[in-house]
C-alpha cells in the first residue's frame, strides 16, 4: 500500500513545519551568539558577524516561510479567512482546514522570526 | 508519516442495519458488553483498568495533593502574618515552600490534566477505552506511589528544602541538604516517567481512536490541546530527566558536573531544568484552557468563533513555549544579546495565547450566554489570568525582570497565571463533568459561594504582593522585621489565603456530601453539542454503546437522531460476541477505520509493576543498591510478563465484522497499529533526553578553553571504531530479520534476534572499554564524567534492546509472533533504528569531536 509522503496533499507535517522554521531560526541565533562570545569574541566583544549571520538567517526564514504559505495556499487550497468555519465532512475540506492553519501559523511564525531578529539589530556588542 | 487508509468504502451510505431493529438483539448485546466492561469488585477493584475507573483514582489523588500542598501554603502564610514571627523553624518553612512548589506543579498541575484526559478523552472520542488501558493504570500506581513517598517526607523532617528548581551547587551537596534531594531527584524522576506514559497514551489515543468520520477538521478543541500538550511533554520532561541523572549522579557518586573545581558549572542545571520549565508552565494551561474551549460554546449556544484560530494558537504556543526558558535566567549574566532573544520570543508568546482568549470573548458576545457556575469559574479564571499575564510580559523584560527578580512580586505573578489559568478552568470542568461521570449535579448554590469566596480570597492573598514585592520582599524569606514596612501587606495576604481555603472546602464538601436522595441529572444538563453527553443516565462502564459516526464539530446539535441511533447499537461494534473489550482504531487525517483492537482487561501486574519500580527508586534514594538492584529486575520480569500475556496477542480469526457490512482485520503491525506509534512516540522523548545529554557535552565545552583539556585522556578510537560497527551491525540485522522473517524465515527470529542482542551488548562493552582503557576517571574533571554518562545511557538503552530482541525470539519460539503476526519485531526494529542513532551521536562526541580540540 502506498505511503503518503512527507509533503504530500494532506499531511499533517506542513501544520509544524512553519514553527519548526522559527524554533531553527531561534537557535541558530542564540547559539551564533552565545559560542561567538564564548569562544571567538576578541577583546571589544564585536558581534559584527554574529549580527550578519542572522540578518541572513532571518532572510532565509522568511524566505521559507514565504514558500510554505505558497504550498499551503496552491496544494491544500488554504485562506486567510475568519469567517469560514471549514466544517464540511470531506477530504478535501480536512486538507483546506490543514491548509488554512499551516498559513496561519506561517504568519506568527513570520513574526516571531522578526521578533526574534530584533536582538541584531539593538546590540553591537558581547556586553 | 501518514498511513495510508485501509480499503474499503467510508462509512458506507447503507441503511441502517435492520438486524439493531429487534429489542430483543439489542438486550443480549447490552448484556455481553456489560459483562466484558464490568468494573473488577470488592478487593479486586484495584486491579481496574477501565479508563473511567483510573480517571477517577487520577483525579482524586491529584486533588488530594493539592489540598496537601495547600494546606502546607496556609502554614506558611500564617508564619508570614505577622513580623518576626516563629511559629514555623526556618529549616520547616524552608522545606515547606519546597514542597508547596513541587506538589502542585510535579503532583497536582501536570498529572490532572492526565488525569481529566484519561477520563475524558475516550469518551469525547465516543470510544470505549484508551488504546492502551493497562499503561493508563501503571502510570497512575507510578503517579501514586512517588507522589505519596516525596509528600510523606514532610512528616519526617526529611523533606527537600532548596526550592522547587532545586539549583546546584546548593544542592548537589548530599551533607546541606540531607536526604531531601534525593527524595526530590528520586521520586520526581519516577512520576516523570508516568507523566510520559500518559502522553504517549493521549497521542495514540487523539491520533488513532478516533470515531469514524471525525476527521481531523473536525475534531473537538480539547483533542487538540491534548495532541499539543502531550507533544510538548515529549520535549519538555526527558531534559528535566537527564538533568535529575546527572544531579543525582553528582550526589551520589561524586561526578563533578555541576562543581566549578573540577570543570563543572552550575548553570547547566538552571538550562536543563528551564527546558522543561518553561514549557511546564504551558503543559499545564494549555489544557486548562482547553476546559474553557469546551465549555464555552455550550454556555453561548452558538459554535466556537475561529475554532481554527484557537488551534493555531494551540500549536504556535506549544513551540514558542520553548524559546523562553532562558528568562528565568535574566539574572546569570548571559550576554546582552541572548537575553534578548529570550525576551523577544516571550513577547512573541503574547499573540496566540491572546488570540485563544479574543476568541472566547467573541464567542460569549455572539452568543447568548447562559449563567452558571462553570462559566463564572471560567470567566474568573480568564479575568485573573490576563492580570497574570500581563505582569508576565512586565517580567519579560530583562529590565524589569532585574528589579522584581526573586522577590514577592514574582510569586503573584505566578500565581495569577497559574491559578487564574490551571485552578478556576478545572474547577469550571469540575462543575460541568461532575454529572457526566456521577450522574448528579453539585449544588448551584454552593457553587456561587464558593467561586466568588475563592476570587475574592485570590485577590485578597495575591493583588497586595505585586506591592510587597516592589517593596523590596524576597521570596522564600522566613520571616521579616516589622520595621521595612511589610507587616500589613503580608497580613492581608494571610486573610486572603484562608478565605480561598474557605471557597475549596466548600467544593469538597459539596463533592462528598452524600447525594443518595438527589434525583439524577438530566441526560446532557448543559445542553452541550460534545459526543461525550450522549451516554445514558445511569452510564455504563462501556464506555459507548457503539462507536458512532461523526460528520459534523458539534454533533450532538447537529447530527439529528445521534443519540438514539447509539443507544440502539446502530454504529460500529455493537456487540461483543467473543467477549473481548474491543475498540474501533482509525487513520490519522480522516478517522477511516482500519483495525479492531482488543485491549486487555483487569489486571494486577500493572500495579506489582509500579511498585517494584517504585521500590526501586525508593531504595535507590537510600543508596540501598542491593535492594535496587533486584527491584530493577524485578521490574523487567513484571513488565515481561504483562506484555507477554496482554499484548499482541494472535486473535482466533483474522478479522471480524464491526456493523455497518465493515469488515476490519483483528491485528495490525508497524505503522498500522497503535503499539508502533507509541513506540515511535516514546522513543522520540527517549531520544530528546539524549539530546539534553548532548547539549551538556557542547555547554561544558563553551565553559573550558579546551574541552577536552590537553592533558585529559582521549578515549580509544579504535575500541569505538568497533563498539560503533557492531551496534550498527546489530542494527542492520534487526532490519534484515524483519523482511527475512515476514517473508516466512523464521529462523531469522529465532536464532537472528539473540546474535543481534550479543552484537549490540558486544557493542555497548567496546564503548565502555575505549573509555576505560584511556583512563577516563568520572570523578576526577566534568569531561571524564561527561564521556561516562554518554556510553552508560547508551549502554542501558543496548540493554533493554537486548531485552526486547529476546523477547521477540522467545515470541517466535513460543509461538506468539508468526510472519503474519509481527508487530513486537516491527516495535523492536523501530527501537534500534533509534539506538543506531544514538550510536552514531555519542562516536560523534567521544571519538570524533575531540580530534577538533587538538591531541594530547
Amino acid at each position: 500500500m502506498k505511503q503518503k509522503t512527507l509533503f504530500e496533499e494532506g499531511s499533517l507535517w506542513p501544520v509544524i513545519a512553519a514553527l519548526g522554521i522559527w524554533a531553527a531560526h531561534f537557535l541558530l541565533s542564540y547559539w551564533a551568539a552565545a559560542l561567538w562570545c564564548a569562544k571567538a569574541a576578541d577583546g571589544s566583544g564585536s558581534l559584527f558577524w554574529v549580527r550578519l549571520a542572522i540578518a541572513v538567517l532571518t532572510l532565509l526564514a522568511l524566505a521559507a516561510i514565504a514558500w510554505l504559505a505558497r504550498h499551503a495556499v496552491r496544494r491544500y487550497g488554504g485562506r486567510l479567512t475568519f469567517e469560514d468555519d471549514l466544517t464540511e465532512d470531506s477530504a478535501a475540506e480536512r486538507a483546506r482546514f490543514l491548509g488554512h492553519a499551516t498559513l496561519l501559523l506561517c504568519a506568527l511564525s513570520a513574526v516571531a522570526v522578526l521578533f526574534d531578529a530584533v536582538p541584531a539589530v539593538v546590540f553591537s556588542t558581547c556586553r | 508519516m501518514t498511513d495510508a487508509p485501509a480499503s474499503g468504502p467510508m462509512h458506507p451510505v447503507l441503511p441502517h442495519p435492520d438486524c439493531q431493529d429487534d429489542p430483543a438483539l439489542r438486550e443480549a448485546q447490552e448484556q455481553r458488553l456489560r459483562a466484558v466492561w464490568k468494573k473488577p469488585t470488592g478487593w479486586r477493584y484495584f486491579s481496574a483498568v477501565n479508563n473511567d475507573t483510573v480517571g477517577v483514582w487520577y483525579i482524586l489523588t491529584a486533588f488530594g495533593f493539592f489540598a496537601f500542598a495547600g494546606i502546607l501554603a496556609l502554614l506558611m502564610r500564617v508564619q508570614l502574618a505577622l513580623p518576626d514571627n516563629d511559629f514555623l523553624s526556618m529549616s520547616l518553612y524552608n522545606q515547606l515552600f519546597t514542597m508547596h512548589g513541587t506538589m502542585m506543579m510535579f503532583l497536582f498541575a501536570v498529572p490532572i490534566f492526565e488525569a481529566v484526559s484519561i477520563l475524558l478523552l475516550p469518551e469525547l472520542l465516543g470510544a470505549r477505552d484508551l488504546p492502551f488501558p493497562r499503561l493508563s493504570a501503571f502510570g497512575y500506581w507510578c503517579f501514586a506511589i512517588g507522589g505519596t513517598f516525596v509528600a510523606g517526607s514532610v512528616f519526617f523532617d526529611a523533606a527537600p528544602s532548596s526550592g522547587w528548581f532545586m539549583y546546584p551547587p546548593l544542592t548537589s551537596e548530599p551533607h546541606l541538604t540531607g536526604i531531601g534531594a534525593d527524595i526530590w531527584l528520586l521520586g520526581l524522576s519516577f512520576i516523570e516517567v508516568a507523566s510520559i506514559a500518559a502522553a504517549v497514551e493521549l497521542i495514540v489515543g487523539v491520533l488513532k481512536c478516533r470515531p469514524p468520520g471525525m476527521r481531523l477538521n473536525l475534531m473537538p478543541l480539547y483533542c487538540w490541546y491534548i495532541l499539543v500538550v502531550a507533544g510538548m511533554i515529549l520535549f519538555a520532561f526527558p531534559p528535566l530527566i537527564a538533568g535529575d541523572l546527572l544531579l543525582e549522579m553528582e550526589r551520589a557518586f561524586d561526578w563533578p558536573f555541576f562543581d566549578t573545581t573540577r570543570g563543572g558549572d552550575p548553570i547547566l542545571w538552571q538550562h536543563l531544568f528551564w527546558i522543561f520549565g518553561h514549557p511546564e508552565v504551558y503543559i499545564v494551561f494549555l489544557p486548562s484552557i482547553a476546559i474553557i474551549a469546551s465549555l464555552v460554546p455550550t454556555f453561548a449556544r452558538v459554535p466556537m468563533v475561529g475554532h481554527s484560530w484557537i488551534v493555531l494558537s494551540a500549536v504556535g504556543t506549544a513551540f514558542l513555549s520553548f524559546g523562553l526558558w532562558a528568562h528565568h535566567m535574566y539574572a546569570t549574566g548571559l550576554p546582552n544579546i541572548s537575553l534578548g532573544f529570550f525576551s523577544a520570543a516571550s513577547e512573541a508568546v503574547a499573540i496566540p495565547t491572546g488570540v485563544q482568549i479574543f476568541c472566547f470573548i467573541a464567542t460569549l458576545l455572539v452568543g447568548k450566554v447562559k449563567r452558571s457556575v462553570p462559566m463564572l469559574f471560567a470567566m474568573g479564571g480568564i479575568a485573573i489570568f490576563v492580570a497574570g499575564g500581563l505582569t508576565g510580559v512586565m517580567v519579560a523584560l530583562p529590565g524589569f525582570d532585574w528589579q522584581a527578580h526573586d522577590s514577592y512580586f514574582i510569586v503573584a505573578h505566578l500565581h495569577f497565571t497559574l491559578i487564574g489559568g490551571v485552578v478556576f478552568p478545572l474547577l469550571a470542568g469540575l462543575y460541568y463533568w461532575f454529572p457526566f461521570q456521577t450522574d448528579k449535579l453539585l449544588s448551584e448554590r454552593l457553587g456561587r459561594w464558593a467561586f466568588w469566596l475563592m476570587f475574592v480570597g485570590f485577590n485578597v492573598t495575591f493583588l497586595p504582593m505585586h506591592l510587597t514585592g516592589l517593596l523590596g520582599m524576597p521570596r522564600r524569606v522566613w520571616t521579616y522585621p516589622a520595621e521595612l514596612g511589610w507587616d500589613t501587606l503580608n497580613l492581608v495576604s494571610s486573610a486572603g489565603a484562608f478565605v480561598i481555603a474557605a471557597g475549596f472546602a466548600l467544593i469538597v464538601l459539596d463533592v462528598f456530601r452524600p447525594k443518595g436522595r438527589q434525583p439524577l441529572a438530566p441526560r446532557n444538563p448543559w445542553g452541550s453539542p460534545g459526543i461525550e453527553w450522549s451516554a445514558a443516565v445511569p452510564g455504563e462502564s462501556w464506555g459507548a454503546r457503539c462507536v458512532p459516526i461523526v460528520t459534523s464539530r458539534y454533533p450532538l446539535w447537529e447530527q439529528k437522531d445521534l443519540v438514539r441511533e447509539i443507544d440502539e447499537g446502530r454504529f460500529y461494534l455493537p456487540d461483543a460476541e467473543e467477549g473481548q473489550r474491543e475498540m474501533l482504531v482509525s487513520d490519522i487525517l480522516d478517522a477511516e477505520p482500519t483495525q479492531v483492537q482488543r485491549v486487555p482487561g483487569p489486571t494486577y501486574k500493572t500495579l506489582l509493576a509500579a511498585a517494584l519500580l517504585g521500590a526501586c527508586f525508593i531504595f535507590g534514594t537510600y543508596k540501598l543498591w542491593w535492594l535496587t538492584g533486584l527491584c530493577a529486575a524485578g521490574t523487567v520480569a513484571a513488565i515481561i510478563w504483562w506484555l507477554w500475556t496482554g499484548t499482541s496477542q494472535i486473535p482466533e480469526k483474522p478479522e471480524k465484522a464491526a456493523g455497518r457490512g465493515l469488515t476490519l482485520p483483528l491485528y495490525a503491525s508497524g505503522t498500522r497499529s497503535v503499539g508502533w506509534w507509541a513506540m515511535f512516540i516514546t522513543m522520540i522523548g527517549d531520544f530528546s533526553a539524549f539530546v539534553g545529554l548532548v547539549f551538556a557535552y557542547f555547554f561544558f565545552w563553551t565553559r573550558h578553553e579546551a574541552f577536552p583539556a590537553a592533558d585529559a585522556g582521549r578515549p580509544d578510537l579504535r575500541l569505538l571504531v568497533t563498539g560503533l560497527a557492531l551496534i550498527l551491525a546489530a542494527w542492520a540485522l534487526m532490519e534484515l530479520i524483519r523482511r527475512r522473517h515476514a517473508a516466512g524465515g523464521i529462523a531469522w527470529a529465532r536464532w537472528g534476534c539473540p546474535l543481534a542482542a550479543l552484537l549490540g551488548l558486544a557493542g555497548a562493552a567496546a564503548f565502555a572499554g575505549a573509555l576505560w582503557s584511556a583512563g577516563l576517571e568520572p570523578t576526577r574533571h566534568v569531561y571524564d564524567a561527561t564521556c561516562w554518562v554518554l556510553v552508560l545511557w547508551l549502554g542501558a538503552h543496548v540493554s533493554v534492546g537486548a531485552i526486547m530482541q529476546l523477547y521477540c525470539a522467545a515470541g517466535s519460539w513460543a509461538g506468539r509472533m508468526t510472519p503474519r503476526y509481527d508487530a513486537d519485531l516491527h516495535n523492536v526494529e523501530l527501537y534500534w533504528n533509534f539506538m543506531a542513532a544514538t550510536a552514531l551521536c555519542s562516536f560523534a562526541l567521544l571519538g570524533l569531536f575531540p580530534l577538533t580540540a587538538g591531541g594530547p
